[in-house]
């Protein structure tokens, strides 16, 4: 069985659920406590993309900065994909989304990107639906790191892009 | 002494680590992490996973990185800066990392207490945010329910008046005066929802004028012994004769905040004594400051009510015999905020209550020379010039329609031209010579303040100088400034009644 390593990176706003999505991710736990991360964590957790291939995500939590050109460039090197979340509720979070989306595509462009709004259990599907449109971007998931819902989707479909 | 002192209190907090190209240790001090040779670097983290692509990398390199966490076999976690530095000549790549965890630790605390800090103000604007766009929300759509609510009631309390004037049987007569009087406290009711929503949203601003403060006084001590005597209590106004007689304020505010306290007072006190007292506190730069307090003798409030009888909707005392839409006070304290006065109420159960205001008013400093003109506006009908006079009335309600001719048949001074529909206005304004124009808004084809724009820039004599009267429900400051730009001389308030519109119609005719 194949097997490769692969690190991804999450960014965004302090306080949009990085943390909480890693860990409902490789740990299947919630808690609504906020702890703030500084600098760095690094998680691993394996994913099978198909029956023979499975791959070693090397998932770096990041602390959460407002610009995300603030991001230490040590970070970033040999990153395979990355993660931008934001918080569906505090517009803070995704009134820069479309300038941060640019900046990433024009610097890694050929870096995988998928785009998540978390905390989608604090608003209604209909809510997300009317107000898509708001985020300046069209998120590629919208996830609950509470419920669940949607993460391991979401890591999946990266992890998938990555071995393309 | 002092390498004795480095022998007790330094603990060396940085580990040496060198790797082969494939990332195996091949030396380590161990000093953080327990590692021998040919341990993958890896198994300490999977930070260094990451960096693998740089193990072979046969040149002069060096990587920095701060605040890693990292843990050891014993699950111990530390918060370390961590170089890796590669080198040309083949020589083996280098790792060290320093434990900075104490310095971290107090930066976490830092950075947590300034992250709640900005996500709970953050939430809190929004929160802040969703209750007024709620409350705009409701209070517009009440502002708009309410002024939809007047249009029908023109015709209800028009047609009473005409109604009260023709043969009658007694019987008949209480009848209309019944539906008179209900229809007069629906439209004080839909009047006071109106008010307080427009205050609520901002929506309501002063309109200033000089007026006779002393008359003023004088009338509502009129009006109200009458009142307060018919159901036998006592009523005083003590008045302080140095106030100023001329003050420059909203009159019809003035007026509204005293009527609303007096009639509350009439309405919860069954017996003694109600005491207005309007006293002058002192003067100062053309603005005289005002204690004014209405006290009954009434049922009280209870202490822990106080705070909320100034809220919209709150009526006490739910007992049948106090009916009213407990907006009254709501009004009053918006009214007298909007003044940049004060409102404060004490009050004791079964002893009485005292409203007190204190505001300042701007008074005009040469009192003497300052007069008004005292001729009302239904007694000018008395001085005007020509037996008849055109009225050109532009309106597609047939119920406003009948209203206006009726009123106007029975004065016997007016010749009256109907037009329904805002094409033919203009047409009727060049063919005919009109003295004044009634403009309904809300025509259908152009709108009233459309056609008179246009009347205004007609090249016909008086088009320029004829008083156009709106008639009108829609009375937000921005309608009524829009009205004005356009060229309208002035507004009738819809539901009007007889006397409001003669009082208008005289007050223009020359």
């Amino acid at each position: 069985m194949k097997k490769a390593s692969k690190k991804i990176i999450l960014l965004g706003h302090f306080g949009v659920g990085k943390s909480s999505l890693i860990r409902q991710f490789v740990e299947n736990t919630f808690t609504s406590d906020y702890k703030v991360t500084i600098g760095v964590h690094i998680l691993k957790k394996e994913v099978e993309i198909s029956p023979d291939e499975t791959i070693s995500l090397i998932i770096w939590d990041l602390e959460g900065y407002d610009d995300i050109k603030k991001t230490r460039a040590s970070y970033l090197l040999g990153t395979h994909g990355f993660i931008y979340v934001f918080d569906v509720t505090r517009p803070a979070t995704f009134e820069n989304l479309e300038n941060d989306i640019a900046y990433l595509t024009d610097q890694y462009a050929n870096t995988p990107l998928k785009v998540v709004g978390n905390k989608a259990d604090l608003v209604t599907k209909t809510y997300l639906k009317e107000n898509k449109d708001m985020f300046g971007v069209a998120p590629d998931f919208f996830t609950s790191a509470k419920t669940g819902d949607k993460v391991d989707d979401m890591f999946t479909a990266l992890a998938k892009e990555l071995v393309k | 002494m002092l390498e004795t002192y480095r022998g007790t209190y330094f603990h060396p907090r940085t580990q040496f680590i060198t790797i082969d190209t494939s990332g195996n240790v091949l030396e380590s001090d161990n000093v953080l992490f327990a590692l021998k040779k040919g341990d993958d670097i890896s198994s300490v983290s999977g930070f260094f996973e990451g960096l693998a692509s740089y193990f072979d990398a046969n040149e002069d390199n060096d990587i920095k990185f701060t605040c890693i966490h990292l843990e050891n076999k014993e699950q111990r976690e530390y918060t370390c800066d961590i170089e890796f530095k590669t080198f040309a000549n083949d020589q083996p790549a280098l790792v060290i990392i320093h434990d900075f965890s104490d310095h971290y630790k107090y930066y976490q605390e830092v950075a947590q207490s300034r992250n709640e800090s900005v996500i709970n103000s953050q939430i809190l604007e929004l929160k802040n945010k969703y209750l007024k766009e709620k409350e705009d929300f409701k209070n517009t759509f009440i502002a708009n329910f309410s002024h939809e609510l007047r249009n029908p009631l023109t015709g209800v309390t028009a047609f009473c008046s005409v109604l009260q004037k023709t043969d009658m049987t007694l019987e008949q007569q209480d009848y209309v005066e019944v539906i008179k009087s209900s229809a007069d406290h629906l439209k004080n009711m839909i009047g006071d929802i109106l008010e307080v929503s427009k205050i609520e949203v901002g929506k309501l601003s002063l309109n200033e004028e000089l007026f006779d403060f002393h008359e003023l006084i004088e009338m509502l001590e009129f009006t109200y012994s009458v009142k307060a005597k018919q159901k036998n209590i006592e009523f005083e106004i003590e008045f302080d004769e140095k106030i100023p007689r001329y003050i420059e304020s909203d009159k019809t505010r003035i007026k509204q905040v005293l009527e609303n306290l007096i009639e509350n007072a009439l309405k919860f006190t069954l017996s003694g004594k109600i005491t207005v007292s309007i006293k002058q506190n002192q003067r100062r730069a053309r603005k005289v400051n005002l204690n004014i307090s209405v006290q009954d003798t009434g049922i009280g409030i209870p202490e822990e009510k106080l705070e909320v009888i100034f809220n919209s909707f709150t009526q006490l005392n739910n007992a049948q015999k106090f009916i009213g839409t407990g907006l009254g006070l709501s009004i009053v304290k918006g009214l007298v905020e909007l003044l940049e006065g004060k409102i404060t109420v004490e009050s004791k159960v079964k002893a009485g209550s005292t409203f007190k205001i204190n505001i300042n008013l701007k008074y005009p400093i040469n009192q003497e020379s300052t007069s008004l003109e005292r001729k009302s506006d239904i007694e000018r009908k008395n001085y005007l010039s020509k037996e008849k006079y055109n009225i050109l009335l532009a309106e597609d309600s047939e119920l406003a329609q009948m209203a206006v001719l009726k009123i106007l048949a029975q004065e016997g001074n007016f010749f009256l031209d109907i037009i329904t529909n805002g094409e033919d206005v203009i047409e009727s304004v060049i063919h005919n010579e009109y003295d004044l124009i009634l403009m309904d808004i809300r025509m259908p084809g152009t709108h009233g303040d459309e056609l008179t724009k246009m009347i205004r820039s007609l090249p016909v004599q008086n088009c320029k100088t004829i008083p156009i009267l709106a008639l009108t429900a829609n009375l937000y400051d921005t309608d009524k400034k829009r009205y004005k730009k356009m060229g309208m001389t002035d507004i009738i308030e819809k539901p009007f009644d007889e006397s409001t519109l003669l009082k208008k119609i005289y007050k223009y005719l020359k």
